[in-house]
C-alpha cells in the first residue's frame, strides 16, 4: 500500500543523493574490478546505477546519474584515462548511455502510470465497499423489516428488523425461499401480484406471514423491483411492517361502528315509538281532556240558567269563576296542542314575502287593539325562506304581545323592522313602548308557561313566546329580547335568507 | 216548521248526549232524534239489523257522528256508509272534540259533508248544535228515502 507521492525538498534531496550514491557505488565496484583485473565491468555497473536511479527516483535524478556516470566513465575508464578528453571511438558508447537512459525513463513512466491507475481503481473499490457496508449497516439499523430476494424468491439479504420480527437470523434465512419460510398468504393470486410488480416496478398490499414461533401476523408489505444494467429484473426488495395490531384495532372500530349503528337504529326506533306515543298523547288530550271541560262548562251553564234566580251575588260569582276557569283551561289546552303540533309538524319551506305576511298579521291582530290608536311603523321588509304558516303564527304571537303590553299606554307605538344579520341571516324585530320587562327575567321569557305578569294585569297562557321560539329554532334561527321596565320591549328573531338543508 | 228530518246521533259519552239533546230541545228539534252509543250500534241502525231489525228501512236525514267511539270508530263508520250504495247519500256531520288536522283530512277524504269541532264554551256549543239541527233537519232537503216527520 503506497502513499501518494510527496515532493518535499527533503525527498528531492534524497532522490538526487540516490543518483550520486548509486553512481559512486557503481564507480567504486568498477574500480575494484579493475584492481582485480576483471575486465569490462564498469559499463554495465554504471548502467545499473542509472537504471536504479530512474526506476526509484524518477527522471530528474536519472538525468543527473546519467551525467555523472558519463563523466566518471570518461574520466576513469575511457582512454586516455584520468582525462575528460572524448575519443571519437567512444562516442557510440555515450549514445548508448543516453539511449539506455531514455529507455529506462520510458519504462519508469509506464510503470508509474500503471501504478497510479491501479491505485485509483483500488481507492474506488474501497469507497464502494465502504458505502455498501454503510448501507447494509443502515438497513440493519432500521426497525423496519427489510429483506431482498432474487427472482426465484430465494432470500439474499435479511436485516435486523426482519430477524426481530420473524425470529430467523440472517444465516437461517438467507438461501431459503421466502414464501416457504414465511408461509405467505397473499391477498390476490401470486401471478397477478408478480404481473403488477413487473409492470410498475412495485407492489403494495397486506400479507399474512407465520413467524418462527408459529404465530401468524399481518404485515403491510411493499415490494420494489430491481433491474440489472440490461434492464432484466434481478432482485426484489421487500419492506414489511407489522400491522396486526392496527388491523385488530380497525376490526374493533368497525365492530364498534356497527354496534353504534345498530344502537342508533334501535334508538331511532325507540324515539319513533316515543314520538308516536306523544302523538297519541296529544291526540288524547285534544279529544278526551276537552270533553269533561265542555261538560263542566255545559252543566255549570245549565245550572246557572235554571237556578240563577235563587242564587245570591256570591254564588253567581262562583258560577262565573267556574265558567271562566273552564274557558281558560280550554285555551291552555288549545295553545299547548298548537305548541306540540309545531314540534311534530313537517316544515314546508317556501319563499315568503315578509312584507305580505306582516300585512296579514296586522289585519288579524288589529281587532285586539280595542280601538286604541296604535302608532304602527312598518319598515321595508325582505323575502325570506321558511314555513309560511309557522312564521305567520310566530309573528301573530309577537305582534299581539306588543299590542297587549302597550294597551295601557296613552300613545302606543309598535315598530316592525329588520336588520341584515351576519352571513345568511335576516334579523326581524318587533319593538313596542309598552310595559317592558326586567332584564333579569329575560331567560324566563321563552319558557313554556312562564309569565312575567299577573293574570289580572295581562291575560295569556304563557305559551306564546315558547311557540315563537320553537318555530324559529325549527327554522335554524334564534330568538332574543331586550327590555326595560316601563320602557318597552324589543323582540328579535333571526331566520336564514335562503334555505340550506 | 213543516217537516222535521230524523237526526241520528252517534255518541258514546252520556253527558255529551244529554247536552246535545238539551240544546236540540231548546229549539224543538229533539223529537226525531235517535241516539246510538257506539259505531256498531250505529251500523246496526243503518243496516236495520240487531235491535233495529223492526224499524222502517228509511235513512235518517242527517247523522251526527263522533269520531272516538267504542268497538267501531267514527272514521270506520263513515267509511262503511260512504262505500255503501244505499247509505252513501246520507249527509254525515262529524261532531268531535278533535281539532287534529289528520282527523279532518281523513274525514273529508272519506266524503264527510261537514266537520264541526265541539266548542268548549257552552253557549257556542248550544249554538253550534242548534244551527246544525236547523240546517240539516229543517232547511236542507234530504236525499229521497229519508225519514221525515210531517
Amino acid at each position: 500500500m503506497s502513499k501518494p507521492e510527496i515532493s518535499s525538498p527533503r525527498v528531492t534531496v534524497l532522490k538526487f543523493g540516490l543518483a550520486i550514491v548509486s553512481v559512486a557505488i557503481a564507480l567504486g565496484l568498477a574500480l575494484l574490478a579493475q584492481v582485480y583485473a576483471i575486465p569490462n565491468l564498469e559499463f554495465p555497473l554504471l548502467l545499473c546505477a542509472i537504471a536504479i536511479t530512474i526506476w526509484y527516483a524518477g527522471n530528474g535524478p536519472g538525468a543527473l546519474a546519467l551525467l555523472v556516470a558519463v563523466l566518471s566513465f570518461e574520466y576513469f575508464f575511457a582512454e586516455p584515462r584520468f582525462s575528460f578528453y572524448v575519443h571519437p571511438a567512444d562516442r557510440p558508447l555515450f549514445v548508448l548511455f543516453i539511449l539506455f537512459g531514455f529507455i529506462m525513463a520510458w519504462f519508469s513512466s509506464r510503470r508509474r502510470r500503471i501504478e497510479r491507475e491501479l491505485r485509483e481503481a483500488r481507492d474506488k473499490l474501497e469507497i464502494e465497499v465502504a458505502e455498501r457496508t454503510q448501507q447494509a449497516s443502515l438497513l440493519n439499523l432500521t426497525h423496519d423489516t427489510v429483506f431482498v430476494r432474487d427472482m426465484s424468491d430465494v432470500i439474499t439479504y435479511w436485516n435486523r428488523g426482519a430477524r426481530e420480527l420473524y425470529g430467523w437470523t440472517a444465516e437461517d434465512a438467507v438461501g431459503r425461499r421466502t414464501h416457504d419460510l414465511l408461509q405467505t398468504i397473499f391477498p390476490a393470486p401470486l401471478e397477478e401480484i408478480n404481473a403488477e410488480l413487473l409492470r410498475s416496478g412495485r407492489w403494495e398490499g397486506d400479507l399474512t406471514h407465520t413467524k418462527l414461533d408459529g404465530t401468524k401476523l399481518i404485515v403491510g408489505s411493499r415490494w420494489a423491483l430491481q433491474r440489472n444494467a440490461q434492464g432484466q429484473p434481478d432482485a426484489i426488495l421487500e419492506t414489511n411492517n407489522d400491522v396486526t395490531e392496527r388491523k385488530r384495532a380497525e376490526g374493533e372500530i368497525r365492530k364498534l361502528n356497527e354496534e353504534l349503528e345498530q344502537r342508533v337504529v334501535e334508538r331511532t326506533g325507540d324515539l319513533e315509538m316515543v314520538n308516536k306515543e306523544l302523538e297519541a298523547f296529544a291526540y288524547s288530550i285534544s279529544h278526551d281532556l276537552r270533553a269533561p271541560l265542555r261538560h263542566m262548562a255545559g252543566y255549570a251553564e245549565l245550572l246557572q240558567k235554571n237556578a240563577s234566580s235563587s242564587f245570591d251575588e256570591k254564588s253567581r260569582r262562583y258560577m262565573t269563576m267556574i265558567l271562566e276557569s273552564a274557558k281558560r283551561m280550554g285555551d291552555l289546552i288549545d295553545d299547548l296542542l298548537a305548541f306540540s303540533r309545531i314540534g311534530r309538524a313537517e316544515t314546508k319551506k317556501t319563499k315568503v314575502s315578509l312584507e305580505q305576511l306582516v300585512k296579514e298579521v296586522l289585519s288579524e291582530v288589529r281587532p285586539e287593539t280595542d280601538g286604541h290608536n296604535v302608532g304602527w311603523r312598518i319598515d321595508a321588509l325582505p323575502n325570506l325562506y321558511g314555513d309560511r304558516a309557522m312564521l305567520r303564527l310566530a309573528l301573530v304571537n309577537l305582534v299581539s304581545n306588543a299590542v297587549k303590553f302597550t294597551r295601557k299606554r296613552p300613545q302606543p307605538e309598535i315598530e316592525i323592522g329588520c336588520v341584515d344579520g351576519k352571513e345568511n341571516d335576516i334579523v326581524v324585530f318587533i319593538r313596542d313602548n309598552g310595559v317592558g320587562f326586567d332584564m333579569k327575567y329575560v331567560n324566563k321569557l321563552f319558557g313554556v308557561f312562564q309569565r312575567l305578569h299577573r293574570a289580572e294585569e295581562f291575560e295569556g297562557t304563557g305559551i306564546g313566546l315558547a311557540t315563537v321560539q320553537r318555530i324559529i329554532h325549527r327554522h335554524g334561527g334564534r330568538v332574543w329580547a331586550e327590555g326595560l321596565v316601563d320602557q318597552g320591549a324589543t323582540f328579535y328573531f333571526s331566520v336564514p335568507k335562503s334555505w340550506e338543508e | 216548521m213543516s217537516e222535521l228530518g230524523r237526526i241520528l246521533i252517534v255518541e258514546d259519552d252520556p253527558k255529551d248526549v244529554e247536552l246535545t239533546l238539551t240544546a236540540l230541545e231548546e229549539y224543538n228539534l229533539a223529537n226525531e232524534v235517535v241516539v246510538t252509543r257506539d259505531g256498531e250500534e250505529a251500523l246496526d241502525y243503518l243496516y236495520c239489523r240487531g235491535n233495529f231489525k223492526m224499524r222502517t228501512s228509511d235513512n235518517p236525514a242527517v247523522l251526527l257522528l263522533d269520531l272516538k267511539l267504542p268497538k267501531v270508530d267514527g272514521l270506520e263508520v263513515l267509511q262503511q256508509i260512504k262505500s255503501n250504495e244505499k247509505l252513501k247519500m246520507i249527509p254525515v256531520v262529524v261532531l268531535t272534540s278533535s281539532r287534529e288536522e289528520r282527523d279532518m283530512v281523513a274525514s273529508y277524504k272519506l266524503g264527510v259533508n261537514a266537520y264541526v269541532v265541539k266548542p268548549v264554551d257552552f253557549h257556542e256549543f248550544v249554538n253550534a248544535i242548534k244551527e246544525l239541527g236547523i240546517f240539516w233537519a229543517v232547511i236542507n232537503e234530504p236525499p229521497p228515502g229519508s225519514i221525515r216527520k210531517k
